[in-house]
């Protein structure tokens, strides 16, 4: 499994810039998309379609933390439902004992920096399989206290009434709030991976050996690349206790991180929006089409296999991929003798253009 | 490299400049809609006759056995008597939430402010059902439960728009089993044997308390993993143990049949066996056959009492289902169903608060589990029987009365402030002092 997901690191919608004008049209495409977004409340939907939006973007900050680290660290976690729960237990917790909205957000920050340090820790000497199974007993392990500590946690009663900040009290406001988190989180992650430290990183995960030789610690690398995933997984939690107003074991189940893993595969790993698009396709299945057809969760898996068999860079990398080789063609078509077999058109270091060039012959 | 790198930045920032920028200036005015009221909060008789029900039930994923029998009772009570009570219509709406909490909630929300309707009905595990209710709690919507056995729902986290309409506490329905075993039992020692989480820590509270308050003696609390497959080990552990009575509690499924065919593998002898609602239900009877006539447990829902409400209950359901008996979860559903029928041909049609109200100021005499009504904090208060299996004419297993405790109530012989002041109950705390 692991393999397969490295091997889709070929597929990079931002990568180095190629072309100012691949550039221009995605930053285009994404100020369409925001635009869109802020305008959804306007557009006459309904408070349960906004809180909707909500969902989607809450789950989609939490698939971003995922995909941040498989895309650039070769590294699928199956425990990142457990950051996030572990930080919206702390604040729950905070909120049980009285303290108001400001202090949750510190004792949820406390929570998150202290389960990331705890996986990071536990998994920086591991990669591939074995990665993804200590992040797994992680998350279990995380499910267990949740589930067993129950003077603290409810047990599997969970904690209700959790309050968000009075500002952010109607759904929409509140849903304004869950978009511009979104937005910041992911352009935060975004300059990460274009940082010389995601480039790093994505040096480890092609090469460890090699790394090491040249003398980067790559434990530390590890550490730090889980430390800031672990972040962003953590306001994920926290956002989504104070969507529901409600924490319980189940949001640290496993379930919950193959849910996660499934909407970054289907979005696609190491593209911008892939968790966006993987999240409002799992939410919509689970929330909106379970309405209509009784086995939803069929369709949910036919929709993955699909994905998976025909689409295998995601939904977001194969519609880039389309797009760039109908680019190509036309390129092609219009000058045959110019840079036909990829090599020179494309800078150099940019896999994509020299994979593009092999393909269709 | 550099130039890349400042670039990236650069318009990064911009990016999320501009967000930043366009969100204050649009949140500076609320859009159409976030303005309007919430769904109007509990009215008498008005526009005609017409209820609206959401029923959240876990359909698919892992519990939807139950999920679907809970519908099916439902069902089956406005199938058999036709959806209408006195000219008032009843259409429902059933969402799947999969037992999954976050699921649950976005289809509670669904069904108050898309399909508008006048309560909701369910959903069944515990932590779902404590989500929900504390949603349409704050939405003034009433909320029904047929089957969630969490004693929270009506004790910490009570609230005047929730009900619990078709099944009892952990804690209160087994209650009763422990005086039981202590009394006309004639036990003194106990071992019990319950599942680690919530619902067994609270069924195993309700038996311990009830043995020691009538002056048994629990030697030993053993507590089996929900997931646990082979209860061999533990069987051992109960023989060890040496106490006069075993009372087990599962959470329903396969730990029941599997615990019992470990303990009756042994040779053990199964008159000394007390167990709770879920280990000994329908499931278990179908599965284990004539080797457990005979055997005991607990419950506040008995399908084999001589009650016309009961039989009528149990040939319909006998013709729905291919000649099964109903369970537990079958039978809240319905109960819930003829409960909100008899309330409306008493009040005409109530929603909201009015509707709460009117279900906990009544008292149902001839519902399928007793005469049962409800206390302050909304909890039904009925008769919790002793039950043993037996078989019946057409082949069918029963359980059977062979003692009933009435008008059982969630406190356990404490004030309701005694018992609100107590820890939630939990391996450590079982009640006792």
């Amino acid at each position: 499994m692991s393999n397969r997901i490295v091997e889709t690191r070929t597929v990079r919608t931002f990568g180095p810039p190629r072309r100012d004008r691949v550039q221009l049209t995605n930053m285009a495409l994404l100020a369409l998309l925001l635009v869109a977004a802020i305008a959804l409340p306007y557009l006459g939907a309904s408070g349960f379609m906004v809180s909707l939006a909500s969902t989607i973007l809450i789950a989609a900050t939490l698939a971003s933390s995922v995909n941040f680290l498989a895309g650039n660290g070769g590294m699928v976690s199956l425990g990142h439902a457990g950051i996030a729960a572990a930080s919206a237990y702390g604040a729950g917790w905070a909120s049980q004992q009285g303290m108001d909205p400001g202090m949750q957000v510190l004792v949820a920050l406390g929570m998150t920096l202290l389960a990331s340090f705890l996986y990071g820790l536990l998994s920086m000497r591991t990669s591939g399989i074995y990665f993804l199974m200590v992040t797994l007993a992680v998350g279990m392990l995380i499910y267990g206290l949740a589930f067993r500590l129950s003077s603290v946690t409810g047990g599997e009663n969970g904690i209700s009434g959790i309050e968000r900040f009075e500002w952010l009290d109607s759904y929409w406001t509140y849903y304004y709030f869950v978009l511009g988190v979104f937005v910041l989180a992911t352009a935060a992650l975004w300059i990460v991976s274009n940082s010389p430290f995601g480039a790093s990183l994505r040096g480890i995960r092609d090469s460890e050996s090699r790394m090491r030789s040249l003398g980067y610690s790559v434990r530390s690398y590890k550490l730090g690349a889980f430390m800031i995933s672990g972040s962003v997984a953590g306001l994920a939690g926290l956002l989504a206790v104070w969507h529901t107003h409600f924490v319980s074991p189940s949001s640290a189940g496993v379930d919950r991180s193959v849910h996660l893993i499934v909407m970054v595969i289907l979005g696609g790993v190491g593209t911008l929006l892939g968790p966006l698009i993987g999240a409002a396709v799992v939410v919509m299945v689970e929330n909106l089409l379970s309405s209509y057809v009784d086995r939803w969760p069929t369709l949910l898996g036919l929709i993955f296999i699909l994905v998976i068999l025909f689409a295998r860079a995601g939904i977001a990398g194969s519609a880039g991929k389309l797009f760039r080789r109908l680019r190509a063609r036309s390129k092609a078509a219009s000058s045959p003798e110019g840079d036909a077999p990829g090599g020179a058109a494309a800078p150099p270091g940019d896999r994509h253009a020299v994979h593009q060039g092999k393909d269709p012959q | 490299m550099t130039s890349m790198k400042t670039r990236g930045r650069r318009s990064a920032l911009a990016a999320a400049g501009i967000a930043a920028i366009t969100a204050l200036a649009l949140t500076a005015c609320a859009p159409p809609g976030a303005s309007e009221p919430a769904p109007s909060a509990g009215s008498e008789g008005e526009e005609g006759g017409a209820l609206k029900v959401g029923f959240i039930s876990p359909t698919t994923g892992n519990f939807a056995v139950a999920g679907q029998e809970m519908v099916d009772g439902w069902n089956l009570y406005w199938d058999l008597n036709g959806a209408e009570v006195d000219g008032i219509t009843i259409e429902t709406i059933v969402e799947d939430d999969a037992g999954n909490p976050e699921t649950s909630l976005t289809k509670a929300k669904k069904l108050v402010e898309q399909d508008e309707v006048d309560f909701i009905v369910g959903p069944l595990i515990a932590n779902t059902a404590l989500a929900v209710a504390a949603y349409t709690a704050s939405v003034d919507v009433p909320n029904l439960h047929p089957v969630a056995a969490s004693d929270d729902l009506t004790q910490r986290a009570a609230n005047d728009l929730t009900v619990r309409t078709g099944s009892m506490g952990g804690s209160q329905a087994n209650y009763p089993g422990g005086e039981w075993a202590a009394t006309d039992g004639g036990y003194d020692t106990a071992v019990t044997l319950c599942a680690d989480y919530a619902f067994g820590w609270e069924s195993c509270a309700g038996f311990v308390q009830g043995f020691t308050q009538n002056g048994g003696e629990v030697v030993e609390q053993i507590w089996f993993p929900n997931t646990t497959t082979d209860f061999s080990t533990y069987v051992s552990q109960i023989q060890a143990a040496g106490a006069d009575v075993v009372y087990v509690a599962t959470a329903g499924g396969a730990p029941g049949p599997n615990f019992l065919n470990a303990y009756l593998g042994l040779g053990l002898d199964m008159d000394d066996l007390l167990l709770n609602c879920c280990a000994a239900d329908q499931g278990t009877l179908r599965t284990m056959g004539d080797q457990i006539v005979g055997l005991k447990s607990v419950s506040y829902w008995a399908e084999g009492r001589d009650s016309e409400a009961v039989a009528e209950f149990v040939d319909a359901y006998k013709e729905f289902a291919d000649g099964k008996v109903p369970g537990a979860y079958v039978a809240g559903g319905y109960m819930t169903a003829s409960l909100v029928a008899s309330v409306l041909a008493e009040r005409g049609l109530v929603t909201g608060e009015d509707l709460v109200s009117a279900i906990t100021e009544y008292t149902f005499e001839d519902s399928i589990f007793g005469r049962v009504s409800w206390d302050d904090y909304n909890q039904m208060v009925g008769p919790v029987y002793v039950r043993e299996v037996t078989e019946g004419d057409d082949g069918n297993f029963y359980n059977t009365p062979i003692a009933t405790f009435e008008d059982v109530d969630q406190w356990l012989g404490r004030s309701p402030e005694d018992a609100l002041a107590q820890p939630t109950y939990s391996q450590s705390f079982q009640g006792l002092e």
